[in-house]
């Protein structure tokens, strides 16, 4: 055992093995991480980093185009309600033309109707009017006749008379009618 | 020091003789060679949980480097959190961005070999700091040591830095008699040798004072007879716990001082902003 004195010094003295072995270490571990430890993690690094950046340079792009296809279906969906606003006009109008043209055509056939109504009227009133003429005068003429046949001897006598009379108008009324 | 050295040593053996706690030892630092001994390549135990601790570190970051994804697990995005913050909060935030990407990976060798090679302290049946001889924290620091220059080189030239670094304006002659020399010793051996000897020592010290308790408490719970020594083991036991906590982060400063450090002075080497 060497005595403490010379064993303090001999610390700060480098041995020949101890130079060797440190020598080989620190070139065994400055290749490694400057060759393999350090390359490796910063391409990690770099590979993460433009991953992030591609990520939100995609999402922007996204975006963007989420944007775009928002603003096309809103500019189409105001197109569309435009397009319905004048299809609804155009129906309206077309409906007010065709209600208008009924009402013309109804007031013009029932224009056409009351006036046939009237002609045919008319024309009935004046048949009756003629038949009852042609008529009257044969009543009259039969009535008369009859007066003078039957003397017209009493009170009796004229109430049958006008009785009979007014059968054969009431016959001759109701034959009309049939007729 | 040697004095301090001796009379541990005197204690030690004392205290052994009188079957007291076995001390750790200075010597605990310079262990026997094991393997291919005489030879230039010779392993002790030291050299040995250094290559072991290699191969593992090696194998946790190859692994989780090859089998990285786009969207990260778990221990993926606690690896990724480690290289960002050596990037960031280490190399970004002492030079920039600009000057400092061509040196993350520089750092981050130097963080991450650093911080694992410091947990073997705690880790049980390593028991010892792959950076507690001198060799290993020695050659990061002649690496920042070399980088620096090369920066200084190549960025402003060898006068310029010199006397960027060595005449600071505004200071008058006589000054300048002492502080040149003083600046010169600065960027050749201090910067180094401040960088070597923080590390080393520290995971010394940590070593000592870990083995100290634990050694204390194996003595006073199991190896001695008197029951009344059992509190002073309970008390060790617990003063070793919190120590190897403490270790845990003293591992992970040391490696971020170590670091911080390396990417100050490369930043030193490239001429100030007017």
């Amino acid at each position: 055992m060497v005595t403490m004195a010379e064993g303090g010094i001999d610390l700060f003295l480098p041995k020949s093995y101890d130079i060797f072995w440190s020598a080989v270490i620190l070139i065994v571990v400055a290749i490694f991480f400057y060759k393999f430890f350090l390359p490796k993690f910063q391409s990690i690094f770099d590979e993460r980093t433009a991953k992030i950046e591609g990520g939100m340079a995609k999402a922007e792009k996204a975006q963007a185009e989420a944007d775009a296809a928002k603003k096309k279906y809103e500019d189409q969906l105001n197109n569309a309600r435009i397009d319905a606003a004048k299809i609804r006009d155009d129906a309206r109008s077309e409906a007010t033309h065709i209600i208008a043209d009924a009402r013309t055509k109804a007031e013009a056939d029932a224009a056409q109707i009351t006036a046939t109504a009237q002609k045919s009227l008319e024309s009935q009133q004046q048949q009756a009017l003629v038949s009852l003429k042609g008529e009257v005068g044969a009543l009259a003429t039969a009535l008369a006749g009859k007066i003078l046949g039957n003397k017209l001897s009493d009170a009796d006598v004229q109430s049958t008379m006008i009785d009979s009379m007014l059968d054969e108008l009431d016959k001759q009324g109701a034959g009309k009618a049939a007729k | 020091m040697a004095g301090v050295a001796e009379l541990m040593g005197a204690a030690g053996m004392t205290l052994a003789a009188a079957e007291g706690p076995e001390i750790p030892q200075i010597d605990e630092f310079l262990p026997p060679e094991i393997l291919f001994a005489g030879t230039p390549f010779a392993m002790n135990r030291i050299i040995l949980v250094r290559v072991i601790m290699t191969v593992v570190m090696l194998l946790i970051l190859g692994i989780s480097a090859s089998r990285a994804k786009l969207i990260p697990g778990r221990w993926q995005g606690f690896v990724e959190w480690g290289i960002e913050y050596v990037r960031d909060k280490i190399v970004y935030e002492v030079m920039g961005e600009l000057r400092g990407k061509r040196y993350v990976p520089m750092i981050c060798t130097i963080f991450f070999t650093i911080f694992f090679f410091n947990l073997c302290g705690i880790i049980p049946g390593m028991n010892i700091a792959a950076t507690a001889t001198i060799m290993m924290p020695l050659i990061f620091a002649a690496w920042t040591f070399v980088q620096y220059w090369i920066a200084a080189c190549r960025e402003q030239g060898l006068i310029s830095y010199l006397k960027q670094e060595c005449t600071p304006p505004g200071v008058p002659f006589p000054v300048l008699i002492l502080l040149v020399p003083m600046q010169l010793i600065d960027i050749l051996i201090i910067r180094p040798a401040s960088l070597t000897l923080r590390l080393l020592a520290n995971m010394i010290a940590g070593h000592l004072i870990v083995a100290l308790c634990f050694s204390a408490t194996q003595f006073f719970l199991i190896l001695t007879e008197n029951k009344l020594m059992m509190g002073a083991g309970v008390v060790t036991f617990a003063f070793g716990f919190i120590m190897t906590l403490f270790e845990a982060f003293v591992a992970y400063l040391q490696a971020f001082i170590f670091a911080t450090l390396s990417t100050v002075y490369i930043n030193m080497s490239y001429p100030e902003e007017d």
